[in-house]
């Protein structure tokens, strides 16, 4: 449970008439996680070099790259599909040779089109923006071309000004700017540009179309308009094509990316002319199944051992080791870092302890109710293995919120009718209805404070386990021994306090008699507590004691959650008051017309007000309960960093062997 | 002065005048140390955004560093909370 799966070293050996036979049993055992072979000067593997790819690679990746392209265009994604049945791959392999390259022609032909009236459909564009300027201009276009007497300026201008020379002028204003056409005599041509610099003249080229620019833009938007329906077409068509064959197409993808990772593998092993040499990682359990099937399948020619693993020198991959009901939680742990091999696996404390935190924080029958339905709800539509961990954690969050609904005694805010809260009180005084004292900070406060304690203690524990397992010589035992240390400052400051103040909830030490310099025997014990406590940590590092005031300072973090918890009762019960108190029951009393609309609008404001308060819940909830986790609990103890355990082969979905 | 002033309130004045400046006070502490938290978020936020996008590995780590000045707020909803109750 707190340890992962237990890994076994393996190697395999055999001549290379066996490779294709050992790496399909690999292939459909899925267990066996490569050690990449690296060439280099260890001694056991002189003369040995990388392997060469399967026969027929090149053509299988050719092929995959064609699908790939299609399914592109698709925008197909394999994980979205829920296959209905599974194709078997004798029978896949004859239809991929008879009907992919069908499918694969006509999608290339229909992309092929499509991007040819795209590019068209850019061109006509281009032109109509050419020759919006002489939209108004009723001239032929044809006829600003080609003199030899006369020069022709198009362009825009700051202003409208008189050239001073013989001159046929056409000038046109509009929000854009003013647009000026003019035919000079090419003897005025330089006089003219001088004058039209000072302007900020600049010219836009003149479009070589016939007939007048507004006739020429109504041919083109017409085009235009042609272009977009056939590329609607298209793209109609090549929806129903993905429609009809996704299933088909995802299951050739499946297939040919596990022959092309089949191809390649020996880019991973060992290999000499005529024998091949892989190392790799197996769970124990799993160890003789493999033997066996290796055995089996190359016909004795192949040979399998365990190696024994160094200490130190071998790193074996990860794999989680928990029954099934810890399982999502160790997408929560991913997220932070997967635990190394030798280190102690908090999947089963999370999984535990993070829906307990949300409850406390979001206690409340309703707002469970309603994450619980969320989290059903959304399994319809969320399909990826990540997504379904994190609904199935929101799941158990929300059935903890909803058991700690019924312990505080709450609903949408209200108190439940006839159910006395065991847990101490958080209901508010709000909007002066008198609600007995209003809710009992102080003994939820302390409660936090003892939650607190008991985990930063348990993690502590748990990093004495962690260095004892991982450490050797002597900073195993300092290690362990600051570990206690922490320990023992933390109890120490408790039995000083005790001993000071009577606390609600935690022991009363006050009543003894001082004996030295006003302390007691509880204080005595405390201050010695902390002494050896701190001696015990600057053994192993003196820089550490920098840190002891975090002590306090995450020990008193738990305090969020009845903080966090109260805000979110707080704004629940204000939304009752606004929407209930303040609205509906006024009108209630005297029913009018006016009255009706404002019940409704009572109604949605307590509905929209409690929606919002259930997101800020899930949000405030579960981010502050992941924290409380990943910074007070796991930096005691947890430094992750391990590698997951990725064995050869891919996960069938959509085929069957 | 002030001891003019105070002549003229009757218990329930001075005892409500109490009670607002404890309401003030618990305002302050939560409102301030908000205010604190969100500065000190601000920075670790924006870097926590920039090295999750190069590369995604760090999101656990740069989560745990951005929410760590959150403590602060939490201390001063603490003080907030014992002040009003």
């Amino acid at each position: 449970m707190l340890t992962p799966e237990q890994m076994s070293k393996v190697l395999i050996a055999g001549p290379k008439d066996a490779l294709d036979s050992v790496i399909a049993e690999l292939d459909s055992q899925r267990l066996f996680h490569i050690e990449d072979f690296v060439e280099n000067d260890q001694e056991e593997y002189t003369g040995y070099k990388i392997g060469n790819p399967l026969a027929g690679a090149g053509d299988i990746s050719k092929e995959l790259l064609r699908l790939r392209s299609v399914t592109g265009a698709f925008s197909l994604q394999g994980e979205d599909l829920d296959p209905k049945a599974r194709i078997r791959r004798s029978e896949l392999a004859a239809q991929i040779e008879k009907e992919l390259p069908r499918i694969e022609d006509e999608v290339e032909s229909l992309l092929a089109k499509r991007s040819a009236l795209e590019n068209h459909q850019k061109e006509i564009e281009q032109k109509i923006e050419v020759l919006t300027p002489f939209a108004d201009l009723r001239t032929d276009l044809s006829l600003l071309h080609g003199y030899r007497t006369l020069t022709i300026f198009a362009g825009t201008i700051a202003k409208k000004i008189d050239l001073g020379v013989p001159s046929e002028v056409y000038h046109s204003e509009s929000k854009k700017g003013n647009f000026l056409v003019a035919a000079v005599p090419v003897e005025y041509r330089q006089e003219v540009e001088r004058k039209l610099l000072d302007a900020q003249f600049q010219a836009v080229p003149i479009p070589d179309e016939p007939g007048p620019a507004k006739e020429r833009i109504s041919v083109y938007n017409v085009q235009r308009e042609a272009d977009r329906k056939d590329l609607e077409e298209i793209s109609n068509q090549i929806n129903a094509l993905k429609s009809q064959h996704s299933e088909f197409l995802a299951a050739c993808d499946e297939l040919l990316s596990i022959e092309a990772e089949k191809a390649e593998v020996p880019l991973r092993f060992a290999t000499t002319d005529h024998a091949f040499v892989a190392e790799g990682w197996v769970p124990t359990e799993s160890l003789e199944g493999l033997v066996n099937g290796i055995t089996k399948a190359s016909g004795g020619k192949a040979y399998v051992t365990q190696l024994p693993v160094e200490e130190g020198k071998d790193l074996p991959p990860m794999e989680y080791h928990n029954v099934n009901f810890v399982k999502p939680s160790q997408f929560l742990i991913d997220v932070y870092s997967r635990p190394k091999y030798t280190e102690l696996d908090p999947t089963l404390i999370v999984s535990i302890v993070f829906p307990i935190f949300f409850g406390l924080i979001l206690g409340d029958v309703g707002y469970g109710a309603l994450l619980l339905a969320m989290s059903l709800g959304l399994r319809m539509v969320i399909k990826g293995d990540d997504g379904r961990m994190l609904l199935d954690v929101l799941r158990n969050a929300s059935i903890a919120s909803i058991i700690f609904g019924f312990l505080f005694s709450e609903f949408l805010g209200f108190p439940i009718p006839g159910l006395h809260p065991v847990l101490p009180t958080r209901h508010l005084n709000i909007g002066g209805e008198a609600g007995g004292h209003g809710p009992a900070v102080p003994e939820l406060m302390i409660m936090a404070i003892w939650i607190g304690i008991a985990y930063i203690t348990l993690g502590r524990i748990l990093g004495m386990i962690n260095h004892a397992r991982q450490d050797h010589g002597s900073h195993r035992v300092k290690a362990v021994l600051a570990n206690l240390g922490w320990i023992m400052v933390m109890w120490g400051i408790l039995l000083m306090i005790w001993s000071f103040f009577a606390m609600p909830l935690m022991p009363d030490l006050t009543g003894y008699p001082a004996l030295v310099a006003g302390l007691s025997i509880p204080a005595i014990a405390g201050v010695v507590l902390i002494l050896v406590g701190i001696l015990l940590i600057a053994r192993d590092s003196a820089l550490e004691i920098v840190e002891l005031p975090t002590i306090l300072s995450h020990v008193l973090s738990f305090a969020r959650l009845v903080g966090v918890g109260l805000s979110s009762v707080a704004i629940a019960m204000v939304v009752n008051f606004i929407a209930i108190g303040l609205i509906i029951e006024p009108q209630l009393e005297h029913l009018t017309i006016i009255g009706v609309i404002l019940i409704i609008v009572g109604v949605f404001v307590f509905l929209l007000g409690h929606l919002f308060n259930a997101i800020l819940g899930l949000l405030g909830g579960g981010l502050q309960s992941l924290r409380l986790n990943y910074v007070e609990f796991f930096t005691k103890f947890y430094k992750g960093g391990g590698r997951k355990y990725d064995p050869f082969g891919l996960k069938r979905r959509f085929t069957e062997d | 002065m002030v001891g003019e002033e105070l002549v003229g309130m009757t218990p329930e004045m001075i005892e409500a005048s109490q009670a607002g400046m404890k309401a003030l006070g618990a305002g302050l502490a939560v409102g301030l140390t908000g205010i604190g938290t969100g500065l000190a978020e601000m920075a670790i936020g924006s870097a926590a955004v920039g090295a999750t996008a190069e590369n995604k590995d760090v999101f656990g780590l740069v989560l745990l560093l951005t929410v760590i000045p959150e403590t602060i707020v939490i201390f001063g909803l603490v003080v907030g909370l014992l002040l009003l109750f």
